[in-house]
């Protein structure tokens, strides 16, 4: 069984996530619910930062997008900084958290979002 | 002739037979050599009288993991400082140096957001021995 990235790094990091109020995708949906929690590439999304050529050994960065229904400022800050801090608590070890970066409005389909993005990083070895 | 384009990746070490290829980011020889400088009546003359080599490391932490490097290393500074580790560099396929290293403590912690890491400085007894 290949230890692909979405395997070993993506689908562990969103199963982490199991307990915080959202739905929890690995990758992106097409039609995300809100609120949702999804991890993305973020750029540069792979770096060869260790020596050696006999197994592929990289960085990879990602970026975990929170999201919350935007229909009143307050509470969707409220409710946003809630699922935040929630997130934060569940990052496994092995992962080191970048900032967060400002929530920002996002059209999702029909509706707007409230998104705010986590960047984490954590390193993947190849072995099959 | 092509240009030949070698990189970190190329490298690969071994320090008593512990593979670093996992938590290391940079290694480097460095050799240094000291340089007398002699005015004679023909002009300056020029002997090298001693040569040191370093041999320096930047590697991720792994305290704690199963196979620590920095556990090994930190073993072997507090019972055998004084003893040289076979140690073997790998610049790129086909140019290895082998030589001894006396242990050097591993720092340990780091910044909130960052990976740890620590950067070892080994000296390096004699000169390598070059397998081109």
């Amino acid at each position: 069984m290949p230890n692909t990235i979405l395997d070993t790094v993506r689908t562990p990091l969103a199963t982490a996530f199991a307990s915080v109020a959202g739905n929890v995708y690995a990758y992106v949906p097409e039609t995300p619910m809100v609120p949702f929690v999804v991890t993305v590439p973020d750029s540069p999304y792979l770096e060869l930062e260790t020596i050696g050529k006999s197994q592929i050994r990289t960085k990879i960065n990602l970026v975990i997008s929170v999201a919350v229904a935007y229909n009143s400022n307050p509470a969707s800050l409220d409710n946003l900084e809630q699922l935040v801090i929630s997130v934060l608590k569940v990052i496994p070890a092995g992962y080191a958290i970048g900032a967060v970066e400002k929530p920002t409005v996002t059209q999702v389909g029909p509706s707007n979002v409230l998104v705010a993005d986590i960047r984490v990083s954590t390193y993947y070895t190849q072995t099959n | 002739m092509a240009t030949t384009v070698i990189t970190g990746r190329d490298v690969t070490f071994t320090i008593g037979g512990n593979n670093f290829d996992a938590q290391a980011t940079s290694a480097t020889l460095i050799g240094e050599m000291t340089r007398e400088t002699y005015q004679t009546l023909d002009g300056k003359a020029f002997k090298v009288t001693d040569n040191n080599f370093t041999f320096n490391v930047e590697m991720l932490a792994d305290w704690g993991a199963t196979g620590s490097l920095c556990e090994i290393l930190w073993s072997v500074s507090e019972s055998s400082p004084d003893t040289g580790i076979n140690t073997v560099f790998t610049a790129a396929s086909g140019a290895v140096f082998s030589f001894q290293v006396l242990p050097s403590w591993p720092s340990a912690g780091g910044t909130a957001p960052d990976a740890q890491t620590v950067s070892l400085s080994f000296q390096v007894i004699g000169v390598p021995t070059e397998a081109f």
